[in-house]
């Protein structure tokens, strides 16, 4: 797919239908959005949370690939009150062979977010884009407009990343490590030979002494194996890995949350991928500012995508 | 030649690293056939830039060491174990050799990056200007190689032996510069290669240093990589075929000064030897060290046009006329100055203007060099010199000079170039261009130390010769040790395995660190070269001269042995005519006196007579023997009776 180019060109064009050209990057353009919470999980690994030793840092199963997407949004005129977005979202997958990573995968689209009016106003300047319509019953506001465009925006890269998550799946037996949660596809919930490695911790799965715990895992602890509550689409397990040593740094330092098909919710599964996911824990993807916590795999596949993406 | 499989890379430009009409950067993936001194062809729409890569960089998306630290956990054994390789490149800079079109001269477009063919070598170097075509001027100079390909690479005759440019300076250590090499190399390929629109050629070399040239005519052993090398550059491995070797004599003046004195190699070897009057005409080069002046020179210059070689008649000093022809006949004219002038007693400081200091500084300086260079110079007048007026094509003289003290040295330099330049000017050497091939330069034109004759001569060569024909090919081990005007004046410049300590210093400002490395490690064999054709240096391989080298060839023809005066007149008679014998010559000059016998076999060498032993025998006069002198009887007194007072 092209990248996005001339988007000058395009803002002429609307002008001359009368409506109000803009150039400003979201400030969500680049990561999902999750409200803060607490969704109470059900632990399955014995009868209460426990900080379980791994044991020593295993080999990655070979072959690995590794599964990620991103987005690039702008909004780029004013319908009225209503804004018009332009993004492009990109999935792709870098399989690891040698040692070495290389793109198997890759699948990228060009789509506009806007009210339909919006839409309609923008008329076939925007044809080569894919319309998103933002329904909405309520009166054009452009700090909310965007807000429902940018929430429909991550939905529209979520399917793209599933989408090409399945194809890779469907030809390859390889694993398959996915940045975020498992649980937003039925069919990756089910599969066995998909990891979800998820860095945010907005959703916490306990409180009290149990998030306390949770929280305070040592460097190649996990948590004990739990079901998330709040993914009821595709049932899951799930457990907190802590990738680095936190002391000194902040609680969720080097804390990820690992998601598995529930056929790998036995302690013995549990204990095999957390070692040899702690070993994917280098090369350590400095600078990112979230080294401690993005793998390396993963990383290197958001590069890839941002250096192709305009 | 291998196929065209594709790009080999991409050119990048970003702002800190931007393209620009003479530079580059492009990326190749991590196993690529690019290294430093790459040719390169870049196409994108209508433009073709060719480029040789000058540096290369590679590095990981590692921003601070201590991220790897960090991975490591502190501990270099885990370090390399990650299960991922970080993502790295391999940056290259290439330095722009042409675009096509010329003009406008724009920047290196973003385009796709080839390795050169066979046809991008040749654009890229402009060889396309003049070779393939019915008057080429292409001198095959080595094998341009990378990435298997092997292109040969040739120089413009016109820019290595005039007249557009000319003159050839090559550096590099010794023993691994392979400089020596290069040059009988590059010898060979002229003389098979030099068209005949451009004339005839010759060469004269000084050997300075051991046996160094002393084997030109002699076949080299060559590997089969060698041979191979020379099908591709189209030349046929053969040693030279009309070499002549001139060395003094040593102070005996019977045995020759050189190495090459193995009985086997004497045909084409023989002694070089002036006399006064040949070193007369080249008196500043012994004078200019310390001491010249405009008095010294005007009394030369008497002695060279109005005594030397003619009738001198000054009743002050003798009725007899002077004919001053040898050192010895010099030698008694000054003594008879000084009788005279001694005789005159106070006021007689004053010969004929010249002051006694002077006549003095100057008898004491040709003298110096007859005794200092005993060999070279002879005392009889008789000399033996090149063939001036009658170099044949393809000919090649050695001098060698290895064993002579550094002013006779000097003086061989200077006389023998300048004779050079006279019978070029004259158009009557008997070839159009002559190729001086001199190492050491440093020791001859250095570029700190007193401005003495022969590095003036040199300068002057540099500077002039290519509109005479008269071309320098010179070596040294520091070029920053030479005199600037000398080297920068050499067209072509090769440079074999350098010192680094040379290499930091200002001459090589503009080679980038990667090619400044490279030439600190550059194996036997390969040079690099910078030519006018060629807008940034460019590296070569050649194959091993076809002669054979200096330490075989003493290993094949050991030096003989040093003879006594009376064998080695016979050694030499025997060279002219086999079927002289040594009883014959013993029975001959037994009882001369050697100054005698020196003088006849130098006429015999000269003359070359078709009876040799009879000339010989002629030139050496009649013996004389002794007589019995009786003894004298004494005079009886006269007796006369009518003498009065007679007893």
């Amino acid at each position: 797919m092209e990248v996005l180019v001339n988007l000058n060109s395009i803002r002429s064009a609307l002008a001359g239908r009368g409506l109000t050209v803009a150039s400003m990057i979201p400030d969500a353009g680049g990561s999902r959005m999750e409200k803060a919470s607490i969704q109470l999980a059900r632990l399955v690994e014995g009868i209460s949370l426990q900080s379980i030793p791994v044991g020593p840092v295993q080999a990655p199963p070979e072959p690995i690939a590794f599964l990620d997407g991103v987005q690039r949004s702008e909004v780029i005129a004013y319908a009225g009150a209503s804004p018009i977005v332009v993004a492009e979202i990109a999935a792709a997958v870098r399989e690891r062979r040698d040692r070495r990573l290389h793109t198997v995968l890759e699948d990228r689209r060009r789509v506009v977010l806007a009210r339909p009016g919006a839409l309609d106003a923008a008329g076939e300047t925007l044809a080569d884009f894919h319309r998103v319509p933002l329904e909405s019953e309520e009166a054009p506001h452009p700090i909310r407009d965007l807000v429902h465009a940018i929430q429909a925006l991550d939905r529209a890269r979520g399917a793209l990343v599933l989408d090409v998550g399945y194809r890779y799946r469907s030809r390859s037996d390889a694993w398959l490590v996915v940045d975020g949660a498992l649980s937003e596809s039925p069919c990756w919930a089910g599969d066995p030979r998909v990891v979800g490695v998820s860095k945010s911790h907005s959703i916490l799965p306990f409180d009290g002494q149990d998030l306390e715990r949770y929280l305070r895992l040592p460097a190649g602890y996990r948590s004990s194996i739990y079901e998330p509550h709040t993914r009821a689409l595709a049932p899951v397990r799930a457990w907190a890995l802590r990738l680095w040593p936190w002391e000194g740094k902040d609680l969720l330092h080097g804390l990820v949350r690992i998601e598995v098909a529930p056929a790998h919710g036995s302690t013995q599964s549990a204990d095999a991928i957390s070692r040899w996911i702690l070993a994917e824990r280098t090369p350590v993807s400095a600078p990112d500012r979230r080294w401690d916590r993005l793998l390396y795999g993963i990383h290197s596949v958001e590069q890839y995508l941002r250096s192709r993406t305009a | 030649m291998p196929p065209e499989a594709g790009p080999i890379g991409r050119v990048v430009a970003t702002e800190l690293k931007p393209s620009t009409p003479h530079q580059f950067h492009f990326w190749t993936a991590r196993e690529s056939p690019i290294g430093i001194g790459s040719l390169v062809r870049v196409e994108e729409n209508a433009r073709v830039v060719y480029a040789v890569v000058t540096d290369g960089f590679a590095y990981c998306d590692l921003v601070s060491p201590l991220h790897a630290v960090i991975g490591a956990d502190g501990d270099p054994q885990l370090a390399g174990t990650e299960p991922t390789a970080r993502a790295e490149i391999r940056l290259y800079s290439a330095a722009v050799l042409r675009q096509v079109p010329e003009e406008p001269l724009q920047p290196v477009p973003l385009g796709s990056v080839w390795l050169a063919s066979d046809t991008d070598v040749i654009l890229a170097l402009r060889m396309d200007g003049y070779t393939g075509h019915e008057r080429a001027t292409g001198i095959p100079v080595g094998l341009y190689a990378a990435g298997g390909l092997e292109a040969p690479v040739y120089l413009d005759c016109d820019f290595l032996l005039g007249p557009e440019a000319a003159h050839l300076n090559i550096t590099g250590v010794s023993g691994l510069a392979t400089k020596t090499s290069a040059v009988e190399f590059l010898l060979g390929s002229i003389f098979q290669t030099f068209p005949a629109h451009k004339g005839t050629v010759a060469a004269v070399c000084f050997n300075v240093k051991g046996p160094d040239l002393c084997f030109l005519d002699q076949p080299g052993t060559l590997s089969v990589e060698d041979l191979r090398q020379y099908q591709r550059l189209g030349l046929t491995p053969a040693p030279f075929q009309n070499v002549r070797y001139y060395a003094p004599l040593k102070p005996d003046g019977v045995n020759l000064n050189t190495l090459r004195t193995h009985e086997s190699l004497s045909a084409n070897t023989e002694p070089l030897v002036w006399g006064l009057r040949e070193v007369l005409d080249y008196a500043e080069v012994v004078l200019n060290r310390d001491d010249i002046d405009a008095k010294a020179d005007a009394f030369i210059d008497f002695l060279a046009e109005r005594v030397v070689g003619r009738e001198y008649l000054d009743e002050t000093l003798r009725t007899k006329p002077f004919l001053v022809q040898s050192f010895a006949d010099l030698e008694d004219f000054f003594r008879r100055i000084f009788d005279f002038m001694e005789a005159m007693g106070k006021g007689g400081e004053v010969w004929k203007t010249h002051h006694v200091a002077t006549i003095r500084k100057v008898r004491n300086r040709l003298s110096n060099i007859s005794t200092r260079s005993k060999g070279l110079v002879t005392d009889d007048g008789l000399a033996n010199d090149l063939p001036w007026g009658s170099f044949a094509d393809r000919s090649v003289h050695v001098i060698d000079v290895a064993g002579l003290d550094p002013l006779a040295q000097d003086l061989v330099f200077a006389r023998v170039v300048s004779k050079l330049r006279e019978h070029l000017e004259r158009r009557d050497l008997g070839v159009d261009h002559v190729i001086v091939f001199v190492d050491e330069l440093n020791k001859y034109a250095p570029a700190d130390g007193p401005d003495t004759y022969v590095r003036k001569m040199l300068l002057d060569l540099s500077e002039r010769g290519r509109y005479l024909g008269l071309v320098l090919f010179s070596a040294q081990q520091f070029r920053s040790q030479v005199q600037r005007r000398v080297v920068g004046n050499a067209g072509t410049g090769i440079y074999g395995r350098m010192d680094m300590d040379e290499l930091a210093t200002g001459g090589y400002a503009t080679i980038s660190p990667a090619t400044k490395i490279k030439l600190a490690t550059l194996p036997k064999g390969e040079l690099m070269l910078r030519h006018p054709h060629f807008t940034q240096p460019i590296f070569v391989k050649f194959p091993r001269p076809a002669v054979l080298n200096s330490r075989e060839g003493i290993e094949r023809f050991p030096p003989a042995a040093e003879l006594p005066f009376t064998d080695a007149v016979v050694r030499h008679l025997r060279q002219f005519d086999r079927r002289i014998s040594g009883e014959m010559v013993r029975a001959l000059i037994d009882g001369r006196r050697e100054e005698d016998v020196r003088r006849a076999l130098a006429a015999t060498r000269r003359e070359r007579p078709a009876d040799v032993y009879a000339y010989f025998a002629a030139c050496l006069g009649r013996r004389m023997t002794s007589e019995a002198v009786s003894p004298r009887r004494g005079i009886p007194a006269l007796s006369q009776a009518d003498d009065p007072y007679g007893r």
